[in-house]
């Protein structure tokens, strides 16, 4: 079952990491501003392929060898960790490799092809466009917030019967592997952690909402479908997956507080099928976004072209604007948003909860 | 209404603003009562400094054009009557005379300025009149 696990997440990692080329908006390739009218250039497309090419058989070959061993090797469980995280990593590594090399052959193709480079550069915005969008009100994040206080409430109101050992780590067969003494604080210690990220949830949806919807003015129709596509399916999927783990969470703390009230399938199935469904979701969502607008033909203005923004983002993967009050833009080389790291609010903002769940990880 | 802008223009970022707006007003494209988005929104969608927005902002409401709502962005105002001795019908006189000026320096004509600022007004109201 462990191997199961980690095959599966290497292997939509592998998916996923093989499609990226296929995903992103057309305009940018491999972290390069490429005007519109030269996105189809053969040689770009051969790029892609190669990439595409490279990182799939790189994570055929090494899931192959991963399950094989596993197999037949019958390790033990602690290498069978040490191996299965590996895996996961190895996959990331040569993709990112893999996107460094082509990074700086992009780059070389445009500068010598002189793409770009006797257009107007035009940054252009819709005053309508914010009325078109349909990310979700804030406080539809508070009902699974709603639902952990009530468990909370439960939990105190059995905290009598509850067991004098609480767990507070469940393996991957589905039983608790790590425990601490009962304490009124230890008894719910997970479901704060599970507040701090539903609360978490909350303010990247809000953070997201009020970052720039970027347009392009080369374009325009195809960006404005993708922003407002990838702003509707990130709110979704946030508020999604802040249900899950909700129901997850639950689901865990009653078998605390109910010991043996599951059977060990159930304790088994349970986590499994959390772990598909959110991994699908990712799948569906980088599909749905990656492919939005793109059926739109060409709508380029000769002698226009969009303001390259190549400066700010470094090495093409990491954007650093002060001038863009933005905290969030969407990611040029993969499927979803980033951090405008010239911006402190961001950082903030993801390291806040991590350090609020450490405190009630060591603390209680 | 699309807002265009060229960073490395030589015209300022915030004038470019400023005359974007003027002209989708004058053509229609946004109506007295309509709202304009916050800096902050504006500022974020563009990608350029709240600053820059905000400094179009203020000029746009010292003319009289709109009225900013503190947090939530501006409001396009109704035009008013103006009369000669308003401040606004005086900056507008300066801004014609130097245009004007320019023009009868490179040579110009009466009639060709005035058959200028003609089609110029007729362009400006072609869209609003369809509607």
């Amino acid at each position: 079952m462990e191997m199961t696990i980690l095959f599966i997440v290497s292997f939509f990692l592998a998916v996923i990491e093989t499609a990226i080329p296929y995903l992103i908006k057309r305009t940018v390739v491999f972290g390069v501003t490429i005007p519109d009218e030269n996105t189809r250039d053969q040689r770009l497309l051969s790029f892609k392929k190669q990439y595409s090419i490279i990182v799939s058989c790189f994570s055929l070959v090494v899931l192959l060898a991963f399950w094989v061993w596993g197999v037949q090797a019958n390790p033990v469980d602690a290498q069978l960790f040490l191996v299965g995280i590996a895996l996961p990593f190895a996959i990331m590594f040569v993709s990112l490799a893999s996107y460094v090399y082509f990074h700086a052959r992009t780059s070389q193709l445009k500068r010598g092809e002189k793409w770009g480079e006797d257009s107007r550069q035009v940054k252009i915005s819709d005053l309508s466009v914010r009325s078109q969008d349909e990310m979700l009100p804030w406080y539809m994040y508070l009902f699974p917030m709603l639902v952990t206080l009530g468990v909370i409430v439960y939990t105190v109101l059995q905290y009598p019967s509850l067991p004098d050992q609480i767990p507070t780590h469940w393996g991957p067969n589905g039983q608790p592997d790590a425990f601490t003494t009962k304490s009124p604080a230890s008894a719910i210690s997970t479901l704060l952690i599970l507040l701090v990220m539903q609360g978490m949830f909350l303010m990247i949806n809000e953070t997201t909402k009020r970052s720039g919807i970027k347009l392009s003015a080369t374009r325009t129709t195809a960006s404005r479908i993708r922003q407002l596509t990838l702003r509707k399916y990130t709110s979704w999927f946030m508020f999604i997956t802040s249900i899950l783990i909700t129901m997850l969470f639950s689901f865990l703390q009653l078998s605390t507080i109910h010991e043996g009230m599951f059977g060990e399938g159930l304790m088994l199935i349970v986590p499994f099928v959390f772990l598909l469904v959110v991994l699908g979701g990712t799948v569906v969502f980088a599909v749905k976004v990656g492919r939005a607008g793109e059926e739109i033909g060409s709508e380029s203005v000769a002698g226009l072209a969009d303001f390259d923004e190549d400066q700010y983002w470094k090495g093409g993967l990491f954007y650093f604007n002060k001038n863009d009050p933005s905290i969030f833009v969407e990611k040029r080389f993969g499927v979803g948003m980033t951090l405008n790291f010239a911006n402190p609010k961001g950082y903030l903002l993801v390291l806040g909860p991590i350090v609020v769940i450490l405190v009630v990880s060591f603390v209680i | 209404m699309i807002i265009h802008i060229e960073p490395q223009a030589d015209t300022p970022i915030y004038t470019q603003l400023t005359k974007q707006i003027i002209e989708g007003i004058a053509r229609g494209y946004m109506r007295p009562g309509d709202s304009l988005p916050s800096v902050r929104a504006l500022a974020g969608d563009l990608g350029v400094n709240m600053h820059t927005v905000n400094k179009s902002y203020h000029e746009l409401e010292k003319r009289g054009i709109i009225r900013i709502i503190p947090k939530s962005g501006a409001v396009i105002q109704a035009p008013v009557v103006v009369t000669q001795d308003s401040p606004h019908y005086e900056h507008i006189t300066d801004e014609l005379k130097s245009a004007i000026a320019e023009a009868l320096v490179l040579g110009i004509q009466t009639e060709q300025v005035e058959e200028l600022v003609t089609s110029i007004i007729q362009d400006l109201h072609a869209e609003s009149k369809k509607k």
